[in-house]
């Protein structure tokens, strides 16, 4: 029996420190996003004035958010079908620092050489066919800004009168993280590294 | 269930009065009825499964706050401590023989697991990630109750499944979206289930299996998806009668594998009518639940009081659903309460013809034994 309790004893410590590493892993992987990735500055565009702040986020929407069929590769012409929900969006920095789309495709990077001065940011789309469409919608996985419970009245109403922007860490594969927010030129908010 | 050590009491007692049993029998019997009742449900267990679910959600709630007092490192390290004192926590009490309890700590820590998931989507404002997030903590749960064979877990495990799958075929996205994998991973948990020695876990998968037809169907309106699940679900409760040991052995289910099998036929039926309630075989599909619902009831009714009881509902939904598409056109209001009236007659006269012949049989089983 004494034995059988301390088998049972390390089993259960290898579940939690399995559990603890898969946690970490996360925060680490995460982190290594903020350190290494690419920054690039976006436009904040508040996604519903009425409602932006859903309990303890604000739900918010980027200046590449919504972006124009034109510039998207992998779309079947007939049809409109894509290919996969997975969408790579190529930026640029434009005038005012602030980064816009130049193109797009559905499944994989654009098909262009990517210059010096261009990210590819990984998104995905809900729309399965864009025949009707003239704006695609693309979610990146940064449109959500958490705030401690109850702070958040200040944002959602700043939001739909000053400019923000969003300073967003952008690594190779594609994948962002919410580095930094700024009203205007006042920073409100730098995500530590861990 | 407290019930039925009471009632076994009385008639063990009885049967003392009578002289059929010797008082050492007698003893032996309510000695036995009590042991094995404690070994199936104990209210220390439930109360102390509660308090665990109460106090992590609680963790939860703490994690979704943000509460800004804690820094974000305490918090994550505060989660880490709560993931590895449950596990370990739960491991000493499994040891010491306080089995409740340390089935109520590891069921905190695997909550903490998920907590801690999603305190790291918060940290980095991750959005749109929930199924993933979901699906990671069903996977962590699934180890730790495989490794530490958790019943509790196991069943927390389906229910984790069973939302992650929920949450993908309601998330919309291009082209089919309830996961097609779904049934494998359920095979999986079934597996661990075996392991775990967990009933509830395989009731809980087989009605997320149902959920998971439903949701197939919703998506590309195939009939074939209902009428699989109606013929897998009658077979399942035609081989549970007809084989009950080997139903038993296979499944472990006792006799829900027929109440499953009788919900999941009539699950699958509905389906089917709604969708064909207005073509020309919508009689015949009714007289086909119909005579599946009865028959149910009079080939296991007697034994089961929740397959009975499954059946009247079934019955009752059934009648409501054909008077609705059949009749509800041509009578009025009027006509709708004297045709309830009369259902309701006819129904209270052919459920008390049914418990008067199982009243009737079990008589002749007590009498022929008697004998």
């Amino acid at each position: 029996m004494r034995h059988q309790s301390r088998y049972l004893l390390a089993i259960a410590l290898a579940v939690a420190v399995i559990q603890i590493g898969v946690l970490a892993s996360m925060i680490v992987s995460r982190a290594a996003i903020l350190r290494d990735g690419r920054e690039v500055v976006l436009e904040v565009h508040p996604v519903d004035p009425r409602d932006l702040l859903r309990g303890d986020y604000v739900r918010i929407g980027y200046n590449i958010s919504s972006l124009p069929k034109e510039i998207f590769e992998g779309v079947s012409g007939e049809t409109g079908d894509v290919d996969g929900s997975a969408v790579f969006v190529r930026l640029e920095a434009g005038e005012g620092g602030i980064w816009n789309a130049v193109s797009a495709r559905f499944g994989e990077p654009p098909s262009a050489a990517r210059a010096q001065n261009q990210v590819d940011i990984r998104g995905a789309t809900p729309i399965g066919n864009v025949s009707q469409a003239q704006l695609i919608a693309v979610d990146y996985g940064i449109e959500r800004f958490y705030l401690p419970e109850g702070e958040g009245k200040s944002i959602e109403e700043g939001l739909g009168e000053r400019p923000f922007r969003m300073i967003v860490a952008v690594d190779d594969s594609g994948a962002a993280q919410i580095k930094a927010f700024y009203d205007g030129d006042t920073l409100i908010y730098r995500e530590p590294l861990y | 269930m407290a019930g039925y050590l009471d009632t076994v009491s009385k008639d063990i007692a009885r049967w003392r009065a009578a002289g059929l049993i010797d008082e050492a029998t007698a003893a032996a019997l309510v000695a036995d009825a009590a042991r094995h009742h404690r070994r199936r449900f104990s209210f220390g267990t439930v109360l102390a499964i509660l308090a665990a679910v109460l106090l992590a959600a609680a963790l939860l709630l703490l994690v979704a706050a943000n509460w800004e007092a804690i820094p974000r490192l305490v918090r994550v390290a505060g989660i880490f401590a709560v993931i590895l004192a449950g596990y370990a926590g739960g491991a000493i009490l499994k040891g010491r023989d306080h089995s409740a309890f340390a089935e109520g700590l590891w069921i905190i820590a695997a909550v903490a697991f998920g907590g801690g998931i999603a305190l790291v989507g918060q940290m980095y404002h991750l959005s749109g990630d929930e199924k993933d997030a979901l699906f990671v903590w069903a996977l962590g749960t699934a180890l730790a109750a495989a490794a530490l064979r958790s019943g509790p877990l196991t069943a927390g495990t389906v229910l984790l499944a069973g939302t992650w799958m929920l949450a993908v075929a309601m998330g919309g996205g291009p082209g089919r979206s309830v996961p097609l994998e779904f049934p494998l991973y359920a095979a999986v948990l079934w597996a661990v289930s075996v392991w775990t020695a967990s009933i509830a876990a395989r009731h809980l998968i087989l009605l997320s299996l149902m959920l998971y037809a439903a949701l197939l169907y919703l998506d590309d309106e195939a009939l074939v998806v209902p009428a699989l699940l109606a013929a897998v679900s009658a077979g399942a409760f035609a081989f549970g009668h007809f084989q009950p040991r080997l139903a038993d052995w296979l499944t472990r289910l006792g006799g829900g594998l027929m109440v499953q099998g009788l919900l999941g036929f009539i699950a699958g039926m509905s389906i089917i009518q709604v969708e064909l309630h207005e073509g020309s075989y919508f009689v015949a599909i009714a007289a086909v639940t119909f005579a599946g619902i009865v028959g149910a009831l009079l080939m296991a009714g007697r034994d089961s009081r929740a397959l009975r009881w499954l059946a009247y509902a079934g019955f009752i939904f059934e009648l409501g659903f054909v008077y609705l598409t059949l009749l509800g056109t041509m009578l009025g209001t009027a006509g709708f309460f004297f045709a309830g009236g009369i259902s309701l007659a006819l129904l209270a006269w052919f459920i008390s013809r049914i418990e008067r012949r199982m009243a009737a049989s079990t008589g002749d089983a007590g009498s022929g034994a008697g004998a």
